[in-house]
C-alpha cells in the first residue's frame, strides 16, 4: 500500500483514491493517472457496487455513464469503467474500472445501488453481452426488435461495421413497464413520431383520465452506429468531424469534448488562445440552443407568437455562428491540438455589437414571456424533478439545476477559456419545476453573452493549434464540456493503428432521459409535450445518428491549401469552380 | 323574400368563413413577425382536402361518418336563421333561442360521440375536453339569453335585436352586463386559444380530428370556421345589432350587409389579438374562467331582478 501520509503534495483525487483504500482494503489493484485531474482505479469486480456507492455517495460523486471496452486483444479481459465526477471537495474524475471474464461476461450490478448506471448497463449489454447480474431491468436499450440475439456489435470480434445482420422479427416485441399502483389505467402512445416533438421517440403514457400515472419510453430508433464507425473507418483525428455530427445544435461540444478526451490522454498542450476560441464558440452554440428552447417553451404553451419571436432573434445568434464559423453550425472548427480557424479583430467587433443587440432583444422577449397570461399557470409546479431522484439519477445541465441543484462542468471542472472567467457562477432555480428550469436558461443565456464578452477581451495572442506531439498508442482520458443541455462526457482511447480503439460519446440527454419518468409521474397529458420539452430532449445526440452521404456521383480532390484559403476567406469556394 | 335572406345568409356565412379564418391566420402571421399565407388560402386547403380520399380509421362506425355533415349542417341552419343583416330574424322558427342553443349542442354531441368511436386515445380526450367546454360554458350563454328575453320580452333573437337596435330593451344595465358575459362566453364557445382545448395541437394532437381525412376533413374544417363565425353572429346580432335592416327594402338590405361584416370583421380582429398574446389555459382550470363569466352572467340576472 502507498503510504498514506506522505508530505508532499497530493494529486488531484489522491484523496478520494486514499479513502477507497481505507474503506476498502486491497479493493485498489492500480491507480493511474491520466490527466491531471482524472485517476482510474482498477477494483475487484466483486468489489465494484461497493466501491461505486461509495464514491458516489459517500464521497460527492455523480456518474456520467459507465463505458464499456473490449480489452481482449489488448488484456485478454472485458473492462468496464464507471466515471464519476467527484463534485464536493477535491474536484476531478474518478474512474471505476474491473475487469469482467470474457467468458463468463457476467458482473454484479450496479444499478439496485446507484441507480445512475441503469442505462449504461442496459447498453453495455447490447453492445458487448455483458451481463449485469441483478440489474432490475434487463430490456434492450439501445438494438431495435428485430437485431439477432448474441450478435453484439461493439466486440471487436463481432462484425464487419458495413454489415446489416438479417432481420430476424416483424413484429415490435418491446414491453413498455408500468410501475403505478393504479389498477386500471389507459395507455396513451406518444410517439415513435410525436406531431409536436418532431423526432423518433415513443413514449407510452398510463393515464387514468388525464392524470398521468407511469411513463415509460423508447428511443434509440435512428441509431447508426457512430462509434463503431468511428473505430474502424476513420483514423482518431478525423474523429472530432464525426463527433461534430452527432448533434444538429451542440455538435460543436462533442467535437471539443472528443479532442480534449484525446488531448488529455496523449497530454496535448492546447494553445490558450484556442482554448479560448473553443470556449466562445461552445457559448455561441449555448445562445442559439437556449433561445431554441425558450421559443418551444411558448411553442408547448400554446404561445406561438412568442416561439416565432424568439426564432426571430435567434437568427441574429445563428448569424453570428456564421460570423465566427463560417455557417450556421459550428462545425468542423476542433481538431486535436487546437481550432482551425482565429477570431480577427474585425469579427471581434462584430461579435460585440451582436452580444449587445442579442441582450436587449431577448430581455424584451423574456419580459414578455413571463408576463404572458397563463404563463405561471402552466410551468409553475409542473414536471416536479425531486431532488432525491435527481441525486440517484445524475441528471444534468438546466434539467438538474432547476431542481436547486448547481452542477455545472464549466464551473465544477474548468477547462478550456472558462478557466479564465470572473465573478461568474453555475446558475440554479430550487422550484424543481418547468419554470425553474426555463429561468435557469434565461439566466444562462444572459451569462453566455457575458463570458463571451469576458474572453474576446481576455484572449491572449499566439497560435491556434500545436501540432507538437508524440502519439501514444492505448492511451485514454476523458473529454468533457457543458453542452447546452448538459453535461457532454467522451472517453476515448486511441489504438495503435491511429484510430480509435474505443469511442464512447456520451451527450447531455442521455443522463437525462432516465429521469422524466418521475417527471411525468403526478402531471396530465396536456403537460407532457412541455414536460419533454423542458428537458430539452436530443433525441439524436442520445442515439448518435450520423447520415453519411456516400451516393456523391462526383469527386473533386482539393488540395490542402485550397481548403484553408478557402477556410480563412470563406468566398471563391473551389467546389464551386467549373467542372466540379 | 325573407326566406330567400335566410337563404341566402346560409350561403354567405359558409363561403366568407374561410376568409375571415383566412384574414385571422394572416393576422396571426403578421403578430408572429411572419409574412404568412393568403388570405385565400383556407379555401386553397379545402379544395385540396375535397379532391383527397378519404382513409377512415379501422373500426370505426356510422357514427363517425355523420358526424362531419351534421357538425356543418347544424351550424348552417343556425346560421339561417340569425338576424344578421335584418333585425328580425328571416326564419322565426329558427330564431328561438332554444332552438339556437340545441342547435349549437347537437354538433357538440356528435363531436365527442364521434371522438369515442374513434380508436385513438388522443382522440377520446378532445372528446372529453369537447363536453367539458360544452358543460362549463352553456350554463352561462343559457343566463345571459334567459335574461335577453326577459329584457326583450321575447325568446326571439329578431325580437331582442330590435329591442336593443331601438334602445328600448330594459332595464339597460343588465342588458350591457349580459353584452359583457356573452362576449366572454362567445369568445370561449368559438374555441380559439387559450380556450382551444379539444383541438389542441401540442397537447393532444389535434384531437378529434386527427382522425379525419379528405372530404370529411374539409367539412370538419369548414364546419369549425362556420361555427366560429356563427357564435360571433350571435353575439353581435344580439348585441351590436345596429345598423341592421329593419325593412326589407334592398338600400337597408345592403347597408345591413356591409355593416354586419364590418362588425364581425371587428369582432375577429379582437378576438385574433387575444388568441395570439396568451398561452393555453390549462384544462383543469378552465373552471376558474368559466366560474367568472357564470358570475358576470348572474350579475345581470341580479340587475334584471331589481330593475336597473
Amino acid at each position: 500500500m502507498v503510504a498514506a501520509k506522505k508530505n508532499t503534495a497530493l494529486r488531484v483525487c489522491e484523496t478520494h483514491v486514499q479513502a477507497v483504500r481505507n474503506t476498502f482494503p486491497g479493493a485498489v489493484l492500480d491507480a493511474t493517472w491520466q490527466a491531471e485531474d482524472q485517476v482510474t482505479i482498477t477494483v475487484p469486480t466483486d468489489m465494484l457496487p461497493d466501491v461505486v456507492e461509495f464514491l458516489y455517495y459517500g464521497r460527492g460523486g455523480w456518474l456520467p455513464n459507465m463505458v464499456a471496452n473490449d480489452e481482449r486483444p489488448l488484456n485478454g479481459n472485458y473492462a468496464l469503467y464507471y466515471l464519476l465526477s467527484m463534485e464536493e471537495e477535491d474536484p476531478g474524475f474518478v474512474t471505476v474500472r474491473v475487469e469482467v471474464d470474457p467468458y463468463a461476461m457476467e458482473y454484479p450490478s450496479v444499478t439496485p445501488r446507484v441507480p445512475a448506471c441503469v442505462w449504461s448497463e442496459r447498453e453495455a449489454y447490447d453492445m458487448f453481452g455483458l451481463r449485469a447480474v441483478g440489474l432490475p431491468d434487463q430490456r434492450r436499450l439501445v438494438l431495435p426488435d428485430d437485431w439477432p440475439d448474441g450478435l453484439f456489435p461493439l466486440q471487436k470480434d463481432a462484425m464487419d461495421y458495413r454489415k446489416r445482420p438479417a432481420p430476424v422479427t416483424d413484429v415490435e416485441n418491446y414491453s413498455f413497464l408500468y410501475e403505478g399502483n393504479a389498477e386500471e389505467t389507459t395507455q396513451v402512445p406518444m410517439g415513435p413520431l410525436h406531431i409536436t416533438s418532431d423526432e423518433p421517440g415513443h413514449f407510452r403514457l398510463f393515464v387514468d383520465g388525464e392524470d398521468i400515472i407511469d411513463a415509460d419510453y423508447r428511443l434509440f430508433y435512428v441509431h447508426r452506429g457512430m462509434e463503431k464507425v468511428a473505430e474502424s473507418r476513420l483514423d482518431y483525428d478525423a474523429v472530432t468531424f464525426l463527433a461534430d455530427r452527432i448533434c444538429g445544435i451542440c455538435g460543436n461540444a462533442h467535437s471539443v469534448a472528443y479532442a480534449e478526451a484525446v488531448e488529455h490522454a496523449q497530454g496535448i498542450e492546447v494553445p490558450i488562445r484556442a482554448q479560448y476560441i473553443r470556449a466562445i464558440l461552445l457559448e455561441v452554440e449555448r445562445l442559439h440552443s437556449h433561445l431554441l428552447n425558450l421559443g418551444l417553451v411558448c411553442h408547448y404553451c400554446g404561445f406561438d407568437t412568442g416561439f416565432q419571436h424568439f426564432f426571430r432573434v435567434r437568427e441574429k445568434a445563428m448569424d453570428l455562428a456564421v460570423l465566427l464559423t463560417g455557417a450556421r453550425k459550428t462545425y468542423g472548427l476542433n481538431l486535436i491540438g487546437g481550432v482551425r480557424r482565429d477570431i480577427l479583430d474585425k469579427q471581434k467587433i462584430a461579435t460585440m455589437s451582436y452580444v449587445r443587440e442579442l441582450r436587449n432583444d431577448v430581455e424584451a422577449l423574456v419580459d414578455m414571456l413571463v408576463s404572458t397570461a397563463n404563463f405561471e399557470s402552466r410551468t409553475a409546479g409542473i414536471g416536479r424533478l425531486d431532488p432525491a431522484v435527481a441525486r440517484d439519477y445524475s441528471p444534468v445541465g438546466p434539467c438538474v439545476r432547476g431542481s436547486g441543484i448547481a452542477r455545472d462542468v464549466r464551473f465544477d471542472h474548468p477547462f478550456d477559456g472558462y478557466k479564465y472567467l470572473t465573478g461568474l457562477k453555475a446558475r440554479s432555480h430550487d422550484g424543481c419545476d418547468v419554470q425553474s428550469r426555463t429561468l435557469v436558461r434565461v439566466e444562462e443565456f444572459m451569462d453566455s453573452l457575458t463570458m463571451i464578452e469576458q474572453m474576446l477581451d481576455g484572449a491572449p495572442g499566439g497560435p491556434i493549434r500545436t501540432e507538437d506531439w508524440q502519439y501514444t498508442p492505448h492511451k485514454y482520458a476523458l473529454g468533457y464540456t457543458e453542452a447546452p443541455r448538459g453535461e457532454d462526457m467522451h472517453w476515448a482511447q486511441v489504438g495503435d493503428n491511429q484510430k480509435c480503439y474505443r469511442w464512447r460519446a456520451k451527450a447531455a440527454t442521455y443522463s437525462n432521459w432516465p429521469i422524466l419518468r418521475y417527471m411525468f409521474r403526478g402531471n396530465t397529458v396536456a403537460d407532457a409535450a412541455i414536460i419533454v420539452g423542458s428537458m430539452d430532449p436530443c433525441y439524436s445526440c442520445t442515439d448518435r445518428v450520423t447520415i453519411v452521404d456516400v451516393n456523391k456521383k462526383t469527386s473533386k480532390i482539393l488540395t490542402k491549401d485550397q481548403l484553408e484559403d478557402y477556410c480563412s476567406r470563406r468566398t471563391h469556394s473551389p467546389l464551386m469552380e467549373k467542372g466540379a | 323574400m325573407s326566406i330567400i335572406v335566410a337563404f341566402l345568409q346560409a350561403v354567405l356565412l359558409v363561403a366568407i368563413a374561410p376568409l375571415i379564418s383566412g384574414i385571422a391566420r394572416n393576422i396571426r402571421a403578421k403578430m408572429h413577425s411572419r409574412k404568412g399565407p393568403s388570405i385565400l388560402q383556407d379555401y386553397y386547403d379545402l379544395a385540396k382536402l375535397w379532391k383527397r380520399c378519404e382513409v377512415r380509421e379501422g373500426g370505426s362506425g356510422l357514427i363517425s361518418r355523420l358526424m362531419p355533415p351534421i357538425y356543418l349542417g347544424s351550424f348552417v341552419l343556425v346560421a339561417a336563421g340569425l338576424p344578421l343583416i335584418m333585425q328580425a330574424c328571416p326564419v322565426p322558427y329558427l330564431g328561438d333561442i332554444i332552438t339556437i342553443l340545441y342547435l349549437m349542442a347537437l354538433p357538440r354531441f356528435m363531436f365527442s360521440l364521434a371522438s369515442i368511436d374513434s380508436a385513438g386515445s388522443y382522440t377520446a380526450i378532445g372528446g372529453v375536453r369537447e363536453l367539458l367546454v360544452g358543460v362549463l360554458v352553456e350554463p352561462s350563454l343559457i343566463l345571459v339569453l334567459f335574461v335577453m328575453a326577459l329584457a326583450a320580452g321575447s325568446t326571439n333573437v329578431g325580437v331582442m335585436a330590435h329591442a336593443v337596435a331601438s334602445l328600448e330593451a330594459y332595464p339597460f344595465v343588465a342588458v350591457v352586463v349580459a353584452g359583457i358575459a356573452c362576449a366572454m362566453a362567445c369568445y370561449i364557445e368559438m374555441g380559439k386559444l387559450p380556450f382551444d382545448l379539444a383541438e389542441a395541437e401540442q397537447e393532444i394532437q389535434e384531437g378529434p380530428l386527427a382522425a379525419y381525412s379528405g372530404p370529411s376533413l374539409a367539412m370538419l374544417k369548414l364546419g369549425v370556421s362556420v361555427k366560429q363565425l356563427v357564435v360571433a353572429s350571435i353575439f353581435v346580432a344580439i348585441f351590436i345589432p345596429f345598423g341592421a335592416a329593419a325593412t326589407t327594402a334592398p338600400l337597408d338590405i345592403l347597408l345591413g350587409f356591409v355593416l354586419y361584416i364590418v362588425k364581425v370583421l371587428a369582432v375577429f380582429l379582437v378576438a385574433a389579438v387575444i388568441e395570439n398574446s396568451v398561452m393555453r389555459v390549462r384544462y383543469k382550470l378552465l373552471g376558474r374562467y368559466t366560474w367568472f363569466v357564470v358570475g358576470i352572467a348572474s350579475l345581470s340576472l341580479v340587475f334584471l331582478v331589481i330593475g336597473i
